[in-house]
Protein backbone atom coordinates (compact mmCIF):
# COMPACT_ATOMS: atom_id res chain seq x y z
CA UNK A 1 0.00 0.00 0.00
CA UNK A 2 1.28 3.42 -0.95
CA UNK A 3 1.98 5.71 2.00
CA UNK A 4 0.26 9.05 2.13
CA UNK A 5 2.49 12.12 2.48
CA UNK A 6 4.80 14.36 0.58
CA UNK A 7 7.21 12.78 -1.85
CA UNK A 8 10.88 13.81 -1.83
CA UNK A 9 10.54 15.77 -5.06
CA UNK A 10 7.35 17.42 -3.84
CA UNK A 11 9.09 18.33 -0.62
CA UNK A 12 12.00 19.89 -2.48
CA UNK A 13 9.62 21.84 -4.73
CA UNK A 14 7.59 23.07 -1.77
CA UNK A 15 10.75 24.06 0.11
CA UNK A 16 12.01 25.86 -2.97
CA UNK A 17 8.70 27.66 -3.42
CA UNK A 18 8.64 28.61 0.24
CA UNK A 19 12.21 29.87 -0.07
CA UNK A 20 11.35 31.97 -3.10
CA UNK A 21 8.24 33.38 -1.43
CA UNK A 22 10.23 34.18 1.71
CA UNK A 23 12.97 35.84 -0.36
CA UNK A 24 10.34 37.86 -2.22
CA UNK A 25 8.67 38.85 1.03
CA UNK A 26 11.83 40.01 2.79
CA UNK A 27 13.54 41.60 -0.21
CA UNK A 28 13.15 45.24 -1.06
CA UNK A 29 11.63 45.70 -4.49
CA UNK A 30 11.67 48.67 -6.76
CA UNK A 31 8.89 49.12 -9.27
CA UNK A 32 9.41 51.40 -12.21
CA UNK A 33 6.10 52.39 -13.80
CA UNK A 34 6.07 54.38 -17.03
CA UNK A 35 2.95 55.46 -18.89
CA UNK A 36 3.24 57.26 -22.19
CA UNK A 37 0.13 58.59 -23.88
CA UNK A 38 1.36 60.15 -27.11
CA UNK A 39 2.29 59.40 -29.82
CA UNK A 40 2.43 55.65 -29.14
CA UNK A 41 0.56 54.89 -25.93
CA UNK A 42 2.25 52.32 -23.77
CA UNK A 43 2.47 51.25 -20.17
CA UNK A 44 5.62 49.64 -18.84
CA UNK A 45 5.84 48.28 -15.32
CA UNK A 46 9.15 46.75 -14.26
CA UNK A 47 9.39 45.30 -10.76
CA UNK A 48 12.84 44.13 -9.72
CA UNK A 49 14.36 43.09 -6.42
CA UNK A 50 17.06 45.52 -5.33
CA UNK A 51 19.52 42.81 -4.41
CA UNK A 52 19.42 41.43 -7.96
CA UNK A 53 20.10 44.89 -9.36
CA UNK A 54 22.93 45.20 -6.88
CA UNK A 55 24.38 41.83 -7.88
CA UNK A 56 23.95 42.68 -11.57
CA UNK A 57 25.83 45.94 -11.10
CA UNK A 58 28.83 44.01 -9.84
CA UNK A 59 29.20 42.57 -13.34
CA UNK A 60 29.75 46.00 -14.84
CA UNK A 61 33.34 45.92 -16.19
CA UNK A 62 35.79 47.89 -14.09
CA UNK A 63 37.05 49.67 -17.23
CA UNK A 64 33.57 51.08 -17.80
CA UNK A 65 33.42 52.39 -14.23
CA UNK A 66 36.92 53.86 -14.54
CA UNK A 67 35.62 56.03 -17.36
CA UNK A 68 33.01 57.55 -15.06
CA UNK A 69 35.61 59.46 -13.09
CA UNK A 70 33.98 62.22 -11.05
CA UNK A 71 35.42 65.77 -11.05
CA UNK A 72 38.12 66.19 -8.38
CA UNK A 73 36.23 69.24 -7.07
CA UNK A 74 33.57 66.87 -5.80
CA UNK A 75 36.03 64.81 -3.78
CA UNK A 76 37.60 68.04 -2.50
CA UNK A 77 34.21 68.92 -1.00
CA UNK A 78 33.60 65.50 0.51
CA UNK A 79 33.82 66.80 4.07
CA UNK A 80 31.43 69.65 3.29
CA UNK A 81 28.89 67.39 1.64
CA UNK A 82 29.01 64.82 4.45
CA UNK A 83 28.69 67.59 7.05
CA UNK A 84 25.71 69.09 5.23
CA UNK A 85 23.89 65.76 4.93
CA UNK A 86 24.61 64.90 8.56
CA UNK A 87 23.32 68.28 9.72
CA UNK A 88 20.22 67.92 7.57
CA UNK A 89 19.54 64.52 9.12
CA UNK A 90 19.82 66.01 12.60
CA UNK A 91 17.71 69.07 11.76
CA UNK A 92 14.10 69.24 12.94
CA UNK A 93 11.41 68.60 10.37
CA UNK A 94 10.55 71.72 8.41
CA UNK A 95 10.08 73.28 5.01
CA UNK A 96 13.60 74.43 4.12
CA UNK A 97 13.16 76.19 0.82
CA UNK A 98 10.08 77.49 -0.97
CA UNK A 99 10.15 79.13 -4.36
CA UNK A 100 6.98 80.63 -5.79
CA UNK A 101 7.45 81.74 -9.36
CA UNK A 102 4.72 82.54 -11.87
CA UNK A 103 5.34 79.26 -13.71
CA UNK A 104 6.38 76.96 -10.90
CA UNK A 105 6.21 76.26 -7.21
CA UNK A 106 9.13 74.41 -5.62
CA UNK A 107 9.28 73.22 -2.05
CA UNK A 108 12.08 71.33 -0.34
CA UNK A 109 11.19 69.92 3.06
CA UNK A 110 12.83 67.67 5.56
CA UNK A 111 10.47 65.11 7.06
CA UNK A 112 11.97 62.40 9.25
CA UNK A 113 15.03 60.96 7.54
CA UNK A 114 13.85 62.11 4.13
CA UNK A 115 14.27 65.20 2.02
CA UNK A 116 11.13 65.79 0.01
CA UNK A 117 11.28 67.78 -3.18
CA UNK A 118 8.01 68.92 -4.72
CA UNK A 119 7.87 70.79 -8.00
CA UNK A 120 4.55 72.01 -9.37
CA UNK A 121 5.26 73.56 -12.73
CA UNK A 122 2.83 74.58 -15.44
CA UNK A 123 3.64 71.51 -17.51
CA UNK A 124 4.69 68.92 -14.95
CA UNK A 125 4.43 67.84 -11.36
CA UNK A 126 7.38 66.12 -9.72
CA UNK A 127 7.63 64.56 -6.29
CA UNK A 128 10.90 63.11 -5.10
CA UNK A 129 11.84 61.52 -1.79
CA UNK A 130 15.54 61.43 -0.98
CA UNK A 131 16.42 59.14 1.93
CA UNK A 132 19.07 61.23 3.70
CA UNK A 133 20.27 58.37 5.88
CA UNK A 134 20.74 56.26 2.75
CA UNK A 135 22.56 59.08 0.99
CA UNK A 136 24.86 59.56 3.98
CA UNK A 137 25.57 55.83 4.22
CA UNK A 138 26.24 55.60 0.47
CA UNK A 139 28.53 58.64 0.48
CA UNK A 140 30.47 57.30 3.46
CA UNK A 141 31.04 54.02 1.62
CA UNK A 142 31.96 55.65 -1.68
CA UNK A 143 35.55 56.16 -2.84
CA UNK A 144 34.69 59.58 -4.37
CA UNK A 145 36.73 58.76 -7.44
CA UNK A 146 34.47 57.04 -9.96
CA UNK A 147 30.73 56.63 -10.18
CA UNK A 148 29.70 53.49 -8.35
CA UNK A 149 26.25 51.91 -8.93
CA UNK A 150 26.35 50.86 -5.28
CA UNK A 151 25.71 54.52 -4.46
CA UNK A 152 22.19 54.07 -5.76
CA UNK A 153 21.56 50.73 -4.14
CA UNK A 154 23.06 51.75 -0.79
CA UNK A 155 20.78 54.80 -0.86
CA UNK A 156 17.69 52.84 -1.86
CA UNK A 157 18.50 50.17 0.71
CA UNK A 158 17.78 52.69 3.48
CA UNK A 159 14.70 54.21 1.83
CA UNK A 160 11.24 53.76 3.29
CA UNK A 161 8.74 51.77 1.29
CA UNK A 162 6.52 53.97 -0.83
CA UNK A 163 6.85 56.39 -3.71
CA UNK A 164 10.41 57.49 -4.43
CA UNK A 165 9.87 59.53 -7.56
CA UNK A 166 6.69 60.49 -9.38
CA UNK A 167 6.54 62.63 -12.48
CA UNK A 168 3.25 63.70 -14.05
CA UNK A 169 3.62 65.57 -17.30
CA UNK A 170 0.67 67.47 -18.70
CA UNK A 171 0.79 65.45 -21.94
CA UNK A 172 -0.30 62.44 -19.90
CA UNK A 173 3.12 60.89 -19.42
CA UNK A 174 3.58 59.47 -15.95
CA UNK A 175 6.71 58.03 -14.42
CA UNK A 176 6.79 56.50 -10.97
CA UNK A 177 9.45 54.66 -9.01
CA UNK A 178 8.10 52.96 -5.92
CA UNK A 179 9.76 50.87 -3.28
CA UNK A 180 8.06 48.07 -1.44
CA UNK B 1 -3.97 49.94 33.83
CA UNK B 2 -0.49 50.61 35.22
CA UNK B 3 1.00 49.56 31.90
CA UNK B 4 -1.26 51.99 30.04
CA UNK B 5 -0.28 54.87 32.34
CA UNK B 6 3.42 53.97 31.92
CA UNK B 7 3.03 53.96 28.13
CA UNK B 8 1.24 57.33 28.15
CA UNK B 9 3.90 58.78 30.48
CA UNK B 10 6.71 57.45 28.25
CA UNK B 11 5.02 58.92 25.17
CA UNK B 12 4.56 62.26 26.96
CA UNK B 13 8.25 62.34 27.99
CA UNK B 14 9.33 61.48 24.44
CA UNK B 15 7.07 64.17 23.01
CA UNK B 16 8.28 66.73 25.53
CA UNK B 17 11.89 65.91 24.67
CA UNK B 18 11.17 66.41 20.99
CA UNK B 19 9.32 69.63 21.64
CA UNK B 20 12.23 71.01 23.69
CA UNK B 21 14.73 69.98 21.02
CA UNK B 22 12.66 71.67 18.32
CA UNK B 23 12.17 74.78 20.44
CA UNK B 24 15.92 75.03 21.04
CA UNK B 25 16.73 75.06 17.35
CA UNK B 26 17.52 78.50 15.95
CA UNK B 27 16.52 79.14 12.37
CA UNK B 28 17.92 81.55 9.83
CA UNK B 29 15.27 82.79 7.45
CA UNK B 30 15.72 84.58 4.18
CA UNK B 31 12.85 85.90 2.11
CA UNK B 32 13.36 87.43 -1.31
CA UNK B 33 10.41 88.85 -3.23
CA UNK B 34 11.24 89.89 -6.73
CA UNK B 35 8.78 92.38 -8.16
CA UNK B 36 9.19 92.13 -11.95
CA UNK B 37 8.30 88.44 -12.30
CA UNK B 38 6.57 87.99 -8.98
CA UNK B 39 9.00 85.35 -7.78
CA UNK B 40 9.17 84.70 -4.06
CA UNK B 41 11.92 82.66 -2.43
CA UNK B 42 11.80 81.56 1.18
CA UNK B 43 14.73 79.83 2.84
CA UNK B 44 14.36 78.45 6.33
CA UNK B 45 17.52 76.72 7.57
CA UNK B 46 18.56 75.49 10.99
CA UNK B 47 21.57 77.41 12.29
CA UNK B 48 23.41 74.12 12.98
CA UNK B 49 23.20 73.19 9.32
CA UNK B 50 24.57 76.54 8.20
CA UNK B 51 27.37 76.32 10.77
CA UNK B 52 28.35 72.80 9.71
CA UNK B 53 28.53 73.84 6.09
CA UNK B 54 30.45 77.04 6.85
CA UNK B 55 33.03 75.19 8.93
CA UNK B 56 33.59 72.69 6.13
CA UNK B 57 34.08 75.12 3.27
CA UNK B 58 37.69 75.87 2.38
CA UNK B 59 37.95 77.75 -0.89
CA UNK B 60 39.89 80.75 -2.22
CA UNK B 61 38.86 83.50 0.17
CA UNK B 62 36.78 81.50 2.58
CA UNK B 63 38.54 79.21 5.04
CA UNK B 64 36.30 77.26 7.37
CA UNK B 65 34.22 80.25 8.41
CA UNK B 66 36.95 82.88 8.01
CA UNK B 67 36.72 85.32 5.13
CA UNK B 68 39.84 87.06 3.81
CA UNK B 69 39.31 90.81 3.75
CA UNK B 70 41.24 92.94 1.32
CA UNK B 71 42.43 95.40 3.97
CA UNK B 72 46.08 94.36 4.26
CA UNK B 73 47.47 97.86 3.90
CA UNK B 74 45.42 99.45 6.62
CA UNK B 75 46.42 99.42 10.23
CA UNK B 76 43.15 99.37 12.06
CA UNK B 77 42.54 98.02 15.52
CA UNK B 78 39.22 96.40 14.83
CA UNK B 79 38.83 95.00 18.31
CA UNK B 80 39.14 98.49 19.74
CA UNK B 81 36.59 99.88 17.28
CA UNK B 82 34.07 97.12 18.02
CA UNK B 83 34.61 97.59 21.76
CA UNK B 84 34.12 101.34 21.41
CA UNK B 85 30.88 100.88 19.49
CA UNK B 86 29.68 98.39 22.05
CA UNK B 87 30.53 100.65 24.98
CA UNK B 88 29.17 103.80 23.37
CA UNK B 89 25.96 105.13 24.92
CA UNK B 90 22.70 105.07 23.02
CA UNK B 91 22.28 107.89 20.56
CA UNK B 92 22.59 109.12 17.01
CA UNK B 93 26.10 108.32 15.72
CA UNK B 94 26.13 109.17 12.04
CA UNK B 95 23.76 111.10 9.82
CA UNK B 96 24.57 111.57 6.15
CA UNK B 97 22.19 113.50 3.96
CA UNK B 98 23.39 113.54 0.36
CA UNK B 99 21.86 113.63 -3.10
CA UNK B 100 22.37 109.86 -3.48
CA UNK B 101 21.29 108.58 -0.12
CA UNK B 102 20.44 109.21 3.47
CA UNK B 103 22.44 107.22 5.98
CA UNK B 104 21.62 106.97 9.61
CA UNK B 105 23.56 105.04 12.26
CA UNK B 106 22.17 104.99 15.76
CA UNK B 107 22.23 102.91 18.88
CA UNK B 108 19.20 102.12 20.99
CA UNK B 109 19.06 99.74 23.92
CA UNK B 110 22.51 98.41 23.07
CA UNK B 111 21.49 97.55 19.52
CA UNK B 112 23.08 99.29 16.56
CA UNK B 113 20.75 100.34 13.76
CA UNK B 114 22.04 101.21 10.30
CA UNK B 115 19.52 102.71 7.90
CA UNK B 116 20.32 103.62 4.33
CA UNK B 117 17.72 105.23 2.08
CA UNK B 118 18.91 105.36 -1.50
CA UNK B 119 17.51 108.32 -3.40
CA UNK B 120 18.65 107.46 -6.91
CA UNK B 121 18.78 104.08 -8.59
CA UNK B 122 16.56 101.38 -7.12
CA UNK B 123 15.33 103.58 -4.26
CA UNK B 124 16.53 100.91 -1.91
CA UNK B 125 15.78 101.21 1.77
CA UNK B 126 18.22 99.10 3.76
CA UNK B 127 17.83 98.47 7.47
CA UNK B 128 20.50 96.54 9.33
CA UNK B 129 20.14 95.59 12.96
CA UNK B 130 23.33 94.73 14.84
CA UNK B 131 22.56 93.35 18.30
CA UNK B 132 25.18 93.60 21.02
CA UNK B 133 25.82 89.85 20.88
CA UNK B 134 26.80 90.31 17.27
CA UNK B 135 29.33 93.00 18.19
CA UNK B 136 30.82 90.70 20.83
CA UNK B 137 31.39 88.06 18.19
CA UNK B 138 32.78 90.43 15.57
CA UNK B 139 36.49 89.87 15.23
CA UNK B 140 39.11 90.42 12.56
CA UNK B 141 42.43 88.68 13.13
CA UNK B 142 46.00 89.70 12.24
CA UNK B 143 45.62 88.10 8.81
CA UNK B 144 42.68 90.41 8.07
CA UNK B 145 40.19 87.58 8.23
CA UNK B 146 36.71 88.13 9.60
CA UNK B 147 35.33 85.22 11.55
CA UNK B 148 31.91 84.73 9.98
CA UNK B 149 31.43 81.41 11.75
CA UNK B 150 31.77 83.16 15.11
CA UNK B 151 29.27 85.77 13.97
CA UNK B 152 26.79 83.11 13.01
CA UNK B 153 27.41 81.30 16.26
CA UNK B 154 26.34 84.47 18.02
CA UNK B 155 22.96 84.12 16.26
CA UNK B 156 22.31 81.37 18.75
CA UNK B 157 22.23 84.00 21.51
CA UNK B 158 20.28 86.63 19.58
CA UNK B 159 16.66 87.39 20.31
CA UNK B 160 14.32 86.55 17.46
CA UNK B 161 13.91 89.38 15.00
CA UNK B 162 14.96 91.05 11.77
CA UNK B 163 18.65 91.38 10.98
CA UNK B 164 18.51 92.88 7.51
CA UNK B 165 15.65 94.22 5.43
CA UNK B 166 15.99 95.70 1.96
CA UNK B 167 13.10 97.27 0.11
CA UNK B 168 13.79 98.39 -3.41
CA UNK B 169 12.07 98.83 -6.74
CA UNK B 170 13.44 95.45 -7.88
CA UNK B 171 12.96 93.29 -4.86
CA UNK B 172 12.43 93.06 -1.16
CA UNK B 173 14.79 91.04 0.99
CA UNK B 174 14.36 90.11 4.60
CA UNK B 175 16.82 88.15 6.75
CA UNK B 176 15.72 87.27 10.25
CA UNK B 177 16.41 84.82 13.01
CA UNK B 178 13.93 82.90 15.10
Amino acid sequence: MRERGISTIGGILLAGLAGILTAVAITDWAVVDIQIVDPDPMHIKVPFPLFIANVASSFVPQEALDETEVPPELAANKELILAAVTSLLEAPDSALVKVNAPDAHVEVSKIGDNLLVAVDADDATVRCTVPLDGVLYALEQWDWKTFDPDLIFDTLGKADNGPLVTVDVDDGTKVAVNLW
Amino acid sequence: MTRKITAIAAAAILFAGFAVATEGTRWINVNVSEHAEGTNVEVHLPLNLVMSVLRSVDVDNFHRGQIDLDIDDTDVDWAEIFAAVKEAPDGQFVTVDSHDAKVNVSKQGGTLFINVDEIDGDNAKVKVTVPVEFMDAMSINESSQIDVAALLESFDRLPSGDLVTVESDDANVRVWIE
